[in-house]
């Protein structure tokens, strides 16, 4: 080819859906393994979830050489933790973490959209989502990448649970049991799978539980 | 942290210490094809080199040895490619220096590459090129790719540029894990053969390149049989006139 | 240009210079990254645009005789697409003052999680606790060496110090007001209208939350951007305390009661 780019752009977008739940005893990461940059697919099976810790897991999809950076810093930084404190990092210290990695870059971002999942420090499952620059929340469930908007109404009409801002205070646990929640993601990637085009090849499932991390996979549509 | 002396990073607000960067390509070669086989690793390429659409060059060499483990190919600038070459040159030495018996294995490489792409992304100059890298170490079989930007991955056949649009469809549907050399060659002939009937900045001179436990070995240039006598190719407009 | 991130560093020094060289660049102070590029403008625009950071909010606050209200809704929005209806936009920096969040999500969280920290570590060295005053001029000053950089924060500070009830508006631009009354976001000019037509000095804790909240309401009715929970908050000389929290669809029923229209039932049989 010809001079094919008339200027350089730093920034690309490999789609990818990441969609977690956490329950009371248990959470649950999938998200797809297609890599695309515009129409191309460039690979059918690419992982997007990364192990931060033993109890802590982060999927991530927007521009992957970036995902690949902020997982290798995360990475670093969570072993010189380790080396200092003789311990894992907590997944509520892991997330503050990477909202505070994201926001340095706030001036040239990491183009990533994240989740992460892990247990807090009373043993329950919890999710963190964030944008690109750092801001993030603590839910019960979310979606984030290509996908998210077509997955999270369909989340918020079947798992929405009362909001952690009412007073008096309504108990908000994710009416699932771990075996609902995956077939749950499940359904939600097929469905995402039709419409958009970012998203399928194949569904990898973390799930992190009493008995430690499992991994599952199941087919998605390939064109 | 608090040193005095003014950070030059910071002065960027300032536009006079604006410096020119390479912000397009010059010299570019096109499409690399490559794929596992049974044994290893096949990569192939033409051996041209564009300077916009005139074809300048015809002798390039865009494949290369990494090493003992190692097979890099290369498409786009061709001076950034040359200039890649000059650090893993530099990789290998330090490896050989050591005298340890420890070298750097097709993953290796590709992972520094993977960093050295992305650096220069993040500094705003980019290596402008695609790179495949392919090997074999310890049994292991080795066939991953990386962008100008930084974005890499690891796949059973890979193609950069056109290929990407033109070979890709063929591998897909022809691949298999236990490709013979024979077989292997044959596929990756066919592959550059529809990429010279379609991308114009195609040459018909060629280089396979193999690499196996054994090690490399890169192919004399030669050109691929053509037949030109297609009737859509003699009669193009058939069947799809324009409005002019 | 030279950035204050003072803030940054605290942890710096725990270290001691002995282990610094081990873990090399990660314990030191991590400084923002700049792009390397002539166009700053033009490429914080595009990466903006790009990354759609959270935005649109109503917030409001108000001094009144037994203290402060501050009032926010919950929701987050990116483009068209509503990406929370349960965001925290009133930070709780310390136990005597709250700071409220509009404009970018990240901005306004990463910098008053660094308030937070400044405040603490004036405690600390001052045996006292900072007034309203002094944290909003610390917020104002690090949102001004930022200006023109992109950076997006339409804040309230609120809270009791020694001077008694407090409340600064700050923003990005290096915009710091003092003042009685204050409503920040898309949704503002609809509360200020049910605001400024209610308030009274004289009002009792009770009456004020629910003028907060009755503002709150009417912008998330109005204002497409705003939405979810309406929260309330209260400082007094003991501090902030949360009053109330309501989903603002419920908060609809109770302000506009579903009216039995069976009086005009024949009339529509007559129609059809």
């Amino acid at each position: 080819m010809t001079k094919q780019q008339a200027r350089f752009e730093p920034y690309d977008f490999n789609g990818g859906t990441c969609v977690a739940i956490a329950g009371a005893d248990y959470c649950v990461v999938a998200a797809d393994t297609r890599m695309s940059t515009g129409y191309n697919i460039l690979t059918r099976d690419y992982s997007k979830i990364y192990k931060l810790a033993d109890k802590c897991l982060m999927a991530s999809s927007g521009f992957q050489a970036d995902v690949r950076a902020l997982q290798k810093v995360l990475g670093a930084k969570h072993l010189i933790y380790q080396h200092q404190h003789n311990k894992q990092m907590s997944c509520p210290a892991m997330a503050r973490l990477l909202s505070n990695t994201l926001y340095y870059k706030r001036f040239f971002p990491y183009y990533t959209f994240n989740v992460l999942v892990g247990f807090d420090e009373e043993g329950k499952g919890c999710v963190y989502t964030y944008d690109a620059v750092g801001s993030y929340e603590k839910v019960g469930y979310s979606a984030q990448g290509s996908g998210a908007k077509l997955i999270m109404p369909v989340l918020d009409n079947q798992l929405k649970s009362p909001s952690p801002l009412l007073l008096p205070a309504q108990d908000a646990v994710t009416p699932l049991s771990e075996a609902e929640a995956i077939d749950v993601v499940k359904d939600v990637f097929a469905s995402a799978t039709e419409r958009d085009i970012y998203t399928g090849d194949k569904l990898e499932i973390v799930i992190l539980n009493a008995d430690g991390m499992r991994r599952e996979f199941a087919e998605l549509r390939k064109d | 942290m608090g040193s005095s002396s003014e950070t030059k990073e910071n002065s960027l607000l300032s536009s006079e210490t604006g410096i020119q960067r390479t912000q397009y390509p010059y010299v570019t070669g096109s499409s690399v094809v490559a794929l596992k086989y049974k044994d290893g690793i096949l990569m192939a390429a033409d051996m041209g080199g564009s300077y916009g659409s005139t074809l300048r060059y015809k002798s390039v060499e865009r494949i290369k040895p990494v090493g003992k483990h190692s097979l890099i190919g290369a498409s786009g600038e061709i001076s950034d490619f040359q200039e890649i070459m000059r650090y893993l040159d530099e990789q290998v030495l330090n490896d050989n220096m050591w005298d340890d018996g420890n070298s750097l294995g097709p993953k290796e490489i590709h992972s520094y590459l993977t960093r050295v792409m992305y650096n220069r992304r993040n500094k705003f100059d980019p290596l402008w090129n695609t790179l495949i890298l392919g090997g074999v170490k310890k049994g292991q079989k080795f066939l991953g790719m990386v962008t100008m930007i930084g974005v890499n991955f690891e796949e059973n056949h890979v193609a950069t540029g056109f290929g990407n649009h033109m070979a890709q469809p063929i591998l897909r549907s022809e691949w298999h894990e236990n490709l013979t050399f024979e077989e292997g060659v044959t596929l990756l002939e066919k592959c550059m053969r529809v990429l010279l009937y379609r991308d114009r900045s195609a040459v018909n001179k060629f280089q396979i390149a193999k690499i196996t436990e054994e090690g490399v070995t890169i192919s004399q240039p030669y050109a691929l049989k053509t037949f030109w006598g297609f009737k859509a190719f003699e009669n193009p407009t058939a069947g799809a006139e324009g409005s002019w | 240009m030279k950035f204050d991130t003072s803030g940054l560093e605290s942890t710096a020094s725990v270290f001691g210079t002995a282990g610094s060289q081990l873990v090399d660049g990660f314990s030191a102070a991590p400084a923002f990254e700049l792009p390397t590029t002539t166009d700053f403008d033009g490429f914080q625009k595009e990466a903006v645009q790009m990354v759609k950071p959270a935005k649109g909010t109503t917030t409001l606050a108000f001094i009144f005789k037994d203290g402060v209200i501050v009032a926010a809704d919950s929701r987050a929005s990116m483009g068209g697409y509503i990406s929370s209806q349960s965001v925290k936009k009133i930070i709780e920096i310390n136990p005597y003052m709250l700071g409220t969040m509009a404009g970018g999500a990240a901005d306004c969280q990463f910098w008053h999680r660094n308030l937070g920290i400044k405040c603490r570590l004036h405690e600390l060295a001052n045996k006292r606790r900072i007034s309203v005053t002094g944290a909003s001029k610390l917020l104002a000053n690090i949102l001004f060496s930022y200006r023109g950089m992109g950076l997006s924060v339409g804040t309230m500070i609120a809270g009791w110090d020694e001077t008694g009830p407090g409340l600064y508006y700050v923003d990005s631009e290096g915009g710091r007001l003092k003042g009685t009354r204050f409503s920040v976001g898309s949704g503002s000019p609809y509360a200020y209208g049910v605001l400024d037509s209610g308030y009274r000095f004289d009002m009792s804790i009770e009456e004020a939350a629910e003028l907060g909240r009755r503002a709150i309401y009417h912008a998330t009715f109005r204002d497409g951007a705003s939405g979810g929970v309406a929260s309330v908050y209260y400082v007094g000389p003991d501090g902030w305390k949360k009053l109330s929290g309501d989903d603002v669809s419920e908060l609809h029923y109770n302000y506009y009661p579903v009216v039995s229209t069976e009086a005009s039932e024949p009339d529509r049989m007559v129609e059809a």
